[in-house]
């Protein structure tokens, strides 16, 4: 029977258990959807069991014990928990403006956490080399600006070897501007800034945004060249 | 910003625990499910929490968290999001906020329906009878009654559907 689907759902809900594993199409999906806002609007079923809130309690007083034992672990070793909704943890956090950082019941170091992520490299599914300035523009410890539609950044040349990282902040987005003389790329919107290098070096949020991603760059025959999206026509 | 912080992390899941369970009972209907989401967001969300972060940042957070246990946990069973959480919340989080507007949305859905359908829904999911004390109640068949209790819920989709599209 074609709406068999959602009678089971129903029937299940309507005794208080949990959800089976099934396959709907958009139309049953909705009617799971109203049925669970149909159940859910009944009166005082809302309120979570004392026994549940208790347990739970003890559970995590467990887990924070635990977790303030002498590790031997790397404290962001991924642990059971974490596991099952893997990254996307670390998306919420960071959708959340909270990235991961030292947890509430840890020694409180003084010190704030290192690196919060590991700095990436922008690799373009599809990509070209783009000239993005000549090379006489860019001396020994200077930096300049470069704007490709897809991407903008910042190149600098620092002990002979360049270098060239996004110019977007990685907090929220917001453009970086050059501060040549401190040698910095500042966001405007929250006061971060960053290293040429894309190193998060100061900023007033909760937790410290992740570096900024780099790019791939080279220099040909005078011409500097990051590697960025190819063009779309 | 300027913002108390919780002490530990202990008072955070007091003050906390109350609105991630009703929040995630009003997307999954059922209460096993409630409290495995429940633990879930706690479990992952306290322990990466900053010492310092203040009580507003720390409820996104935990909605934030929500919001994705949530998402996993339906593609999981369905394949597909049946219910979310909504991404966008005002600037000033406070837990009354999170609480649904779920009774004011099913008034208007049931009202909508005719009178039969209505009924059989408001005995069913509102007033917990079972379909045998549903169906005597309405003089109906048990049959019927569950001929009923199924039509109505597809007339209510369709017309949540067209209500919100």
């Amino acid at each position: 029977m074609s709406d068999r689907i959602v009678r089971r759902f129903a029937d299940r809900l309507l005794r208080g258990q949990s959800t089976e594993r099934a396959r709907p199409d958009d139309f049953e999906a909705e009617q799971m959807k109203t049925a669970i806002e149909l159940r859910a609007a009944r009166l005082g079923s809302d309120a979570p069991r004392e026994d549940f809130v208790s347990d739970l309690h003890r559970r995590l007083a467990a887990e924070m014990a635990d977790d303030q034992t002498p590790v031997d672990h790397p404290r962001w070793a991924p642990r059971r928990r974490q596991v099952v909704i893997g990254g996307s943890v670390a998306a919420a956090s960071a959708a959340a403006g909270l990235v991961v950082g030292r947890n509430l019941l840890a020694p409180t170091p003084t010190q704030p956490a290192a690196e919060p992520s590991t700095q990436g490299e922008l690799e373009p599914t599809a990509g070209t080399w783009r000239p993005v300035g000549a090379s006489v523009d860019l001396p020994e410890g200077g930096a300049l600006s470069f704007d490709l539609g897809s991407v903008n950044g910042f190149v600098h040349r620092a002990d002979a070897k360049l270098e060239a990282v996004s110019g977007v902040c990685t907090h929220q987005g917001c453009k970086l501007w050059l501060d040549a003389p401190e040698s910095r790329l500042r966001c405007p919107c929250h006061s971060t800034s960053f290293s040429l290098e894309g190193a998060t070096v100061t900023h007033q949020l909760p937790v410290a945004p992740p570096p900024l991603p780099k790019f791939q760059v080279r220099e040909i025959n005078g011409v500097i060249e990051v590697f960025a999206p190819t063009k779309s026509v | 910003m300027t913002g108390a912080a919780y002490p530990n992390w202990d008072a955070v899941y007091r003050d906390n625990v109350t609105w991630v369970y009703r929040l995630m009972y009003g997307k999954v209907g059922n209460q096993p499910d409630a409290e495995d989401l429940t633990a879930e967001v706690f479990m992952t969300a306290l322990r990466p929490l900053r010492v310092s972060a203040t009580v507003p940042e720390v409820r996104k957070y935990l909605r934030m968290t929500a919001r994705t246990v949530l998402a996993s946990y339906w593609k999981d069973r369905m394949g597909r999001q049946v219910t979310s959480i909504e991404e966008d919340v005002p600037e000033v989080i406070e837990p009354e906020s999170f609480a649904s507007d779920a009774p004011d949305k099913v008034r208007q859905l049931l009202h909508r329906l005719p009178d039969n359908y209505r009924r059989i829904l408001e005995l069913r999911f509102l007033q917990a009878f079972s379909v045998r004390e549903a169906a005597s109640e309405m003089g109906v068949s048990v049959a019927n009654a569950k001929v009923l209790q199924y039509r109505a819920l597809r007339m209510a989709a369709q017309s949540g559907e067209e209500a919100t599209s």
